[in-house]
C-alpha cells in the first residue's frame, strides 16, 4: 500500500516528471544560448578576444554596407515572395476544393510533392535548371518568351528573381494544404445558401471564403514570414556563390542575414559580438513583423 | 462487499465549492444511485470516492477503512465509465484483464477470471475482437466485465447507459439490475436520468448544487418529495406545481385560489393546518391523481394529446397559463381543442413553501387517497 | 454544357494543370539527370542519357556515398527517436498534470519556437566546443531533443486523448509512467506517425547546424556532400543527380507511404 499522501501532490510530482528532461534540455541548448547571444552583442573583438563594447556593435551595424544590403535583401525577399506564394497557395486550393473536380487528388499531391525535396537538394537541382544554356532558359526561348538566355546567375536582378521563384515552387503546396484543410472544414451549405441567394462567385471568395480562412491565413503568413527572414539554405546554393569568398551571388544580391551571420562567424575572422548582434535583429523582425500581422488581423474584426 | 461512508464530504476547485458536507451510509450490497441535473456534482462526488479527485474536506470510509489518501487502485473499488474508456489496441480479452496484469494475477487465474466474467455477460464469442468492431451495447458489457473481474468491493458507475440508445439502454438497464441481484456488490451509480434511478436504486440520493436534496427509496421520493425540486425532479411526466395563495371560500373556509386556471378555489380539506391568508405556497398534483370523482373540479381547454395506447396524456390548460398535466386511462376520445372536466381529492395534494420547502401534513400528500 | 462553363472548365484544368506539371518538373529533371553527363545537363537535354552507371560510380566513389548515407540515416533516426521520446513525454505532461507555473512555462517554450537559429548558432558551437562535441553526430542530434514545435504538437494531440482511460487506469492501478507507456502510446499511434516524419524530414534535411559542426569528410551528411559537390566551379551535375535522389528517396518513399500522417504531421501545428 502506496505511503498516504496526499494525491494531488502525488499527481503534481509526477507531473514535473514528465516535463523535467525535456525542460532541462531547452534550458541548456535554447535559453542559455539566447541569453548568452544577448551578452555576446555587446561584445567586440576579434575571436576569443572579446571586450565589452555596448552599443559599438549598434552603431556598426549603421555604417556597415554589407549588413544593409544583407537587410534590403531579406526583407525584399519576403515582402515579395510571401504575398505572391500565399495568393497563389490560396488560388489553387480554392479550385481544388470544388467536389465535382476530377484527378483533385492527383493535382493535390502533385503540388504538394516539392515539400518531400530538402532545401538544399531542390536548389541544387534549380541551379542545374537555370544555368546559361539550360532547359530553363531553352523552354523559355522555344515558347518565344526571350531572345537571349536570361543571365540568372550572373544579373543581380534575375538571381534575385530566380531565389523568388524557387521558394514559391517549394512552399506554395505546403500552404495550399493548410488552406484545403481549412476549407474543408467550413459548412458547404454557407455556399449552397450563397448560391441560392445569388451571391456572385467573386463576392462569395472574397466575403466568404477570405474572411472564414483568416486564421490560417494569418498562421501561414506568420510562419511564411518567419521562414524567409531565415532563408538561409536557398541563398547558399541555388545560385553560383563564391563560398570561399563567402559571397553570395553576383554582388551579394541574395545574401540574406542568416547568410552574412554565418559567414561573420564561420567564414571571415570570426566577429562573435557583432554575428550575435545582427542575429538579434532577425529576432527584432521576427517579433515586430508577426505582431504587426496579428494587430492587423485583430482590426479587421 | 463494503459498506462505504461520507462524512461531510466538501470539494472545492479553488473558491468554487462544488460539494457541500455530504453525508451519506451505504450499507454492504446497496444499490445507491446518484441522480441531479448536470452540473449538480454527481459525477465529482463518484470521482471523490473513486479517488480521482481529492476530498477537500471530510472523510470516505470503506468498510471501515478511511480512504482519503489511499490510492484509487487500492480501495478495493471498480469503476464503469460513460465512454467506456476500452484501450483501442486491445482485444477485449485484454481489456477485460488488464489490471489484473499490474495486480500481479498469475495468467491462469486471470485467464480464469476473464472467462467467467465474459460467461456472465455473454461475451465469449467476442474476446478476441478489438472495441472498434463492437456495437455500443457490446462494448458497454466489456466495461462491465473489466470491473467485474477486479471482484471489487464496491462498482461505481458513471452515466454507463447514456451514450447507448433507447432500446439498448432499457436492455442494459435491466443487465445491470440482474447483475447486481447475482453478484450483491455494493453499487454507486450516477445518473441524470430518473427513470434509471428509479428502476435499478435501493435508494436514490438526489442532488442539486452541490448539496443532497433528500435521499430514500424510489418510492419514498416518489410519494413523498422532501421538497419542491425533488418533486419535481422525480416522476414522469413531472408533477404539475402551481403557484397558489391561502384564501378562504364564500363560507369562511380555509382554501387555495390558484391563478393559473382562472383564480379556481380549492377547498382545503377539514384537516389541514391553519395557514396565514395571503400566504404565498405551491401545489403539487400528480398526472395520474386526476381522477373523476375528487371533490374539487375546473374546466381546461385541451392544447395536445398524447396517445401512448394503455394511458393517455392529456396536456390542457385555461387561457394562457402553464399546461397542466393530466393521465387519464379512458382518454382516447380527447382530441386538441376539447374542453375537459379534470376533477381531483383535495387530499392528494402536495404543499410546498414559497421557498421550495415541503408544508408537512396528514391532510396532504396522500397519494392514494 | 454551355459555352462559358466549358471555358470555366478549360482554364481551371489548365491552371492546376500547369501548377501540377511545374511542381513534378524538378522531380522528373533530377531523375532524368542521373542519366545524362554533365554537359547534357547544363544544356537541357530532356532525354535520357547513358550516363547513369558513370554519374553513380563516381557519386560512390568521389563521396565515399555509402558511409555518408550511414551518417544521415543514425542521426536522423536516433534522433528522430529521441526527440519523440521526450518531446511527446513532456507534451503530455504539460496537457495532463495541474502543476503550478505550467501555464507560463508553457508559455514561454511556445516562445522558443519563434527564436530563429541564428541567435542559437554561435553560442551552441562554443557549448559543443566546451563539451569536446565538435566534429561528432552527438552535436547534431543533442540540440534538437527537446524541441517546442514537437512538445506543442503533442500537447495538442493529448487534448484529444480520452481522460477516461486515464482514470480507468489509475483506478485499474497502473502508476502515471504505465499509463503512459501502455495506454497513452499505443492510442496515439497515429500522432506518433505523424511526428515522426515531420521530425525526421527535417533531421534528413537539416543543413546549417550540420554545416557548422561537422567538419571532416568522414562525419559529413549527404546534405552537407551533395551542397558541396554542388558548389564547385565547374560542378559535376550527373554526380550531383545521383547524390539528389539518393538523398530525396527515404522522404520520397515515407510520403508515399505515410502520405496521411504526412499531412496530419503538418496541419498538426493548427489543429
Amino acid at each position: 500500500m502506496p505511503a498516504p499522501i496526499s494525491l494531488r501532490r502525488y499527481y503534481d510530482v509526477n507531473g514535473w516528471f514528465f516535463v523535467v528532461p525535456a525542460l532541462g534540455l531547452i534550458a541548456v541548448f535554447m535559453i542559455y544560448p539566447i541569453i548568452w547571444s544577448l551578452w555576446m552583442s555587446f561584445q567586440t573583438g576579434r575571436g576569443l578576444v572579446m571586450h565589452f563594447g555596448g552599443l559599438a556593435n549598434i552603431v556598426r551595424l549603421t555604417e556597415d554596407p554589407v549588413f544593409q544590403l544583407a537587410l534590403t535583401n531579406t526583407i525584399l525577399f519576403f515582402v515579395i515572395q510571401v504575398p505572391i506564394m500565399l495568393t497563389l497557395a490560396l488560388f489553387t486550393a480554392v479550385l481544388l476544393d470544388d467536389p465535382k473536380l476530377k484527378f483533385a487528388g492527383l493535382i493535390r499531391t502533385a503540388i504538394f510533392l516539392p515539400c518531400v525535396m530538402s532545401l538544399v537538394v531542390y536548389s541544387v537541382i534549380f541551379k542545374s535548371m537555370f544555368v546559361d544554356d539550360g532547359v530553363v532558359n531553352r523552354a523559355l526561348a522555344a515558347v518565344g518568351a526571350i531572345s537571349g538566355p536570361i543571365p540568372w546567375m550572373s544579373d543581380p536582378f534575375w538571381a534575385r528573381v530566380l531565389l523568388i521563384v524557387a521558394i514559391t515552387w517549394r512552399w506554395t503546396g505546403y500552404n495550399m494544404i493548410f488552406y484545403l484543410a481549412a476549407l474543408q472544414n467550413i459548412d458547404r451549405s454557407i455556399y449552397e445558401v450563397a448560391r441560392i441567394d445569388g451571391v456572385p462567385a467573386t463576392a462569395r471568395f472574397f466575403r466568404l471564403t477570405v474572411p472564414m480562412l483568416k486564421p490560417v491565413i494569418l498562421f501561414t503568413t506568420v510562419t511564411s514570414t518567419i521562414g524567409t527572414l531565415q532563408l538561409f539554405d536557398e541563398a547558399r546554393n541555388i545560385v553560383a556563390s563564391d563560398t570561399s569568398a563567402g559571397t553570395a551571388g553576383p554582388g551579394d544580391s541574395v545574401l540574406t542575414l542568416s547568410v552574412y551571420i554565418y559567414n561573420l562567424t564561420f567564414r571571415f575572422m570570426p566577429s562573435f559580438g557583432y554575428a550575435a548582434t545582427v542575429s538579434y535583429v532577425i529576432v527584432i523582425l521576427v517579433a515586430l513583423l508577426s505582431f504587426v500581422q496579428f494587430t492587423v488581423a485583430r482590426e479587421r474584426d | 462487499m463494503s459498506d462505504l461512508k461520507l462524512v461531510d464530504v466538501s470539494k472545492s476547485f479553488g473558491a468554487v465549492e462544488i460539494l457541500k458536507k455530504i453525508n451519506l451510509d451505504v450499507k454492504a450490497g446497496e444499490f445507491i444511485v446518484f441522480v441531479g441535473p448536470s452540473g449538480c456534482g454527481k459525477s465529482t462526488l463518484l470521482r471523490l470516492i473513486a479517488g480521482l479527485e481529492e476530498i477537500t474536506a471530510g472523510e470516505l470510509v470503506i468498510g471501515g477503512k478511511r480512504m482519503n489518501d489511499i490510492d484509487p487502485s487500492h480501495r478495493g473499488l471498480a469503476m464503469v465509465f460513460q465512454s467506456y474508456a476500452l484501450n483501442p489496441h486491445m482485444t477485449v480479452a485484454e481489456n477485460m484483464g488488464f489490471a489484473l496484469k499490474f495486480a500481479g494475477l498469475p495468467s491462469a487465474e486471470i485467464r480464469a477470471r476473464v472467462l467467467s466474467a465474459a460467461h456472465i455477460l455473454d461475451l465469449e464469442p467476442l474476446l478476441q475482437r478489438r472495441p472498434k468492431a463492437l456495437s455500443g451495447g457490446q462494448r458497454q458489457r466489456v466495461a462491465i466485465g473489466r470491473a467485474i473481474v477486479r471482484q471489487p468491493k464496491v462498482f461505481l458507475f458513471d452515466e454507463p447507459l447514456s451514450n447507448l440508445d433507447a432500446g439498448l439502454r432499457v436492455h442494459m438497464r435491466i443487465e445491470i439490475a440482474k447483475l447486481h441481484r447475482q453478484l450483491g456488490v455494493t453499487t454507486v451509480y450516477v445518473t441524470h436520468d430518473q427513470v434509471e434511478a428509479m428502476t435499478l436504486a435501493d435508494r436514490i440520493v438526489v442532488l442539486r448544487a452541490g448539496e443532497v436534496e433528500q435521499i430514500g427509496s424510489p418510492l419514498d421520493l416518489y410519494d413523498n418529495p422532501a421538497n419542491l425540486f425533488v418533486a419535481g425532479f422525480i416522476g414522469s411526466p413531472k408533477m404539475n406545481l402551481l403557484p397558489a395563495i391561502v384564501t378562504r371560500t364564500a363560507d369562511g373556509r380555509p382554501a387555495l385560489r390558484i391563478p393559473d386556471i382562472g383564480d379556481a378555489l380549492v377547498a382545503l380539506p377539514d384537516r389541514a393546518p391553519r395557514l396565514e391568508d395571503g400566504r404565498a405556497v405551491y401545489i403539487g398534483i400528480r398526472p395520474e391523481q386526476f381522477c373523476v370523482d375528487g371533490s374539487a373540479e375546473f374546466d381546461l381547454a385541451i392544447d395536445i394529446v398524447e396517445h401512448l395506447g394503455g394511458t393517455t396524456f392529456v396536456y390542457a390548460r385555461k387561457g394562457s397559463s402553464a399546461a397542466i398535466v393530466v393521465e387519464t386511462r379512458d382518454g382516447r376520445a380527447h382530441k386538441s381543442g376539447d374542453a375537459i372536466a379534470v376533477r381531483f381529492d383535495p387530499a392528494s395534494l402536495y404543499l410546498f413553501d414559497a421557498d421550495g420547502g415541503r408544508i408537512r401534513s396528514a391532510a396532504f400528500g396522500q397519494p392514494n387517497a | 454544357m454551355p459555352l462559358p462553363r466549358l471555358l470555366n472548365r478549360i482554364g481551371v484544368y489548365g491552371f492546376l494543370g500547369a501548377m501540377a506539371l511545374l511542381s513534378v518538373f524538378p522531380f522528373i529533371w533530377m531523375i532524368v539527370g542521373t542519366t545524362n553527363s554533365t554537359g547534357d545537363i547544363i544544356l537541357g537535354h530532356l532525354g535520357l542519357g547513358h550516363a547513369f552507371l558513370d554519374n553513380t560510380q563516381k557519386f560512390f566513389t568521389q563521396a565515399n556515398a555509402p558511409l555518408i548515407f550511414w551518417n544521415s540515416a543514425k542521426i536522423s533516426l536516433l534522433g528522430t527517436a529521441l526527440t519523440l521520446a521526450v518531446s511527446s513525454v513532456a507534451g503530455y505532461g504539460f496537457e495532463i498534470f495541474r502543476s503550478p507555473g505550467r501555464d507560463w512555462l508553457y508559455a514561454g517554450l511556445l516562445l522558443t519556437i519563434m527564436i530563429p537559429f541564428a541567435v542559437l548558432m554561435i553560442p551552441l558551437f562554443m557549448i559543443m566546443g566546451r563539451l569536446g562535441l565538435i566534429n561528432t553526430h552527438i552535436a547534431i542530434i543533442l540540440p534538437t531533443v527537446a524541441s517546442g514545435f514537437v512538445i506543442f504538437y503533442f500537447r495538442q494531440a493529448t487534448k484529444a486523448f480520452p481522460s477516461e482511460l486515464r482514470d480507468a487506469a489509475r483506478v485499474d492501478g497502473l502508476k502515471e509512467w504505465q499509463i503512459f507507456l501502455y495506454i497513452y502510446i499505443p492510442t496515439m499511434r497515429s500522432t506518433y506517425a505523424a511526428a515522426f516524419v515531420i521530425v525526421f524530414m527535417a533531421t534528413w534535411n537539416n543543413y546549417l547546424w550540420p554545416l557548422i559542426v561537422l567538419q571532416t569528410n568522414e562525419m559529413k551528411t549527404i546534405t552537407l556532400v551533395i551542397s558541396s559537390l554542388a558548389s564547385a566551379y565547374y560542378p559535376d551535375y550527373g554526380v550531383v543527380m545521383v547524390g539528389a535522389l539518393v538523398a530525396t528517396l527515404p522522404t520520397l518513399i515515407v510520403f508515399f507511404a505515410m502520405q496521411r500522417q504526412f499531412v496530419q504531421g503538418m496541419l498538426g501545428a493548427i489543429k
